[in-house]
């Protein structure tokens, strides 16, 4: 059975695992960029990818959560806030 | 054109501390105080200042909910279900902010500080009145209960009210993507008046929400080239490092009195921005 606990802990890892992956891809590509080099644009623009595909990446995960505790009304919920934020990446 | 000098590196560290801070104790994304900061300190054209401030947000509010949702303190059922239309709010409002002049929308940024700055005074002042419901009666997939550690207690609260609610997280979704602030300003009260949650657990779950809308308006301005890539990471190394801060450090102080200062910080800042935009 998914507990609330593993629910919990499963949100909270994959944000934190999105802000420190973001979190190291921008310090490392401003670093070169502030040195000069051309290769901390496309870190820098990586790093904030990375932070900003964190929010989608934990509606994902509730929905998969709440999906296994048979929650569905809140798994589709979450399902139309994940379609939404895939069409303001299109818009 | 903006350059990041030494001292401009230093001051947007210090402010991405200050507004990481403010988000944990709040629920807040802290964009009412970024935006103005960048545009009137910094000199930034107001598109890019909107654009900082929402990959900002994103960054506080992940770094906060994540150890939010740990402690049970945000409402996760309550927070997914007023982010569907927080979402459309936010794709809305970047939509239309694109298409307006940098003026009227820095007129629309200094208008909307004033009613902000008068609801955190009055919050500041009545939170304690404003009395969450006990968890009782005919229960809602949305009740919920925290530990509290100022009360040293468990919580449970009713939520209540979620049809006008979702309405009104619509507004704070909109106000999101077209003057880059979170919608947190709008979203605390709403959840706390309206919905009856506690203002800790309406914090939390606010910072849970504003990440969403954030990044679905932060979306659209990545799309459209308008994030200035050196000066956001600098305020997002800031902002989390504030976050962080404020988590551990905050955890146990009272908000109310701290919306007061924030208050009469908001109305400097509404009555700059105000003279600027003429």
């Amino acid at each position: 059975m998914f507990q609330e606990k593993d629910f919990a802990k499963l949100i909270q890892r994959t944000l934190l695992s999105g802000v420190f992956l973001s979190l190291l891809l921008l310090l490392a590509g401003l670093g070169l960029s502030l040195s000069g080099s051309p290769a901390g644009a496309p870190l820098l623009k990586a790093g904030l990818l990375a932070l900003l595909l964190t929010p989608a990446a934990r509606v994902g995960m509730l929905i998969y959560g709440y999906w296994r505790g048979g929650e569905y009304y809140f798994a589709l919920a979450s399902f139309v806030v994940l379609a939404l934020l895939g069409v303001s990446l299109l818009v | 054109m903006f350059e990041l000098t030494a001292l401009n590196f230093t001051a947007l560290l210090a402010f991405g501390v200050f507004i990481g801070l403010l988000g944990s104790a709040l629920g807040v994304g802290g964009g009412i105080f970024m935006v103005p900061f960048l545009v009137l300190a910094l000199g930034l054209p107001i598109h890019q200042a909107v654009a900082a401030s929402l990959a900002a947000i994103v960054a506080t509010s992940s770094a906060v909910a994540a150890v939010n949702v740990e402690r049970g303190l945000a409402n996760i059922r309550l927070g997914i279900t007023l982010e569907v239309t927080t979402a459309v709010g936010s794709i809305a409002g970047a939509l239309v902010a694109h298409k307006l002049p940098g003026g009227l929308l820095q007129l629309l940024f200094a208008l909307m500080l004033f009613p902000v700055s008068v609801l955190m005074f009055l919050k500041g002042r009545k939170a304690a009145v404003h009395a969450a419901l006990p968890a009782g009666g005919s229960k809602t997939a949305f009740d919920s209960a925290f530990f509290d550690p100022a009360a040293g207690a468990h919580t449970p609260y009713a939520v209540k009210n979620m049809a006008p609610a979702s309405v009104v997280s619509f507004f704070a979704g909109s106000l999101s993507g077209l003057l880059g602030i979170g919608g947190g300003i709008v979203q605390v009260p709403v959840m706390n008046l309206l919905c009856g949650v506690p203002m800790k657990a309406a914090a939390a779950t606010s910072n849970f929400i504003i990440g969403v809308s954030a990044a679905a308006s932060a979306y659209v301005y990545f799309r459209k080239g308008l994030v200035p890539l050196e000066l956001t990471a600098v305020i997002v190394a800031g902002v989390l490092g504030g976050s962080f801060l404020g988590i551990y450090v905050l955890y146990k102080v009272k908000s109310e009195k701290l919306q007061l200062v924030f208050s009469a910080l908001t109305l400097v800042v509404a009555v700059k921005m105000l003279m600027r935009s003429f």
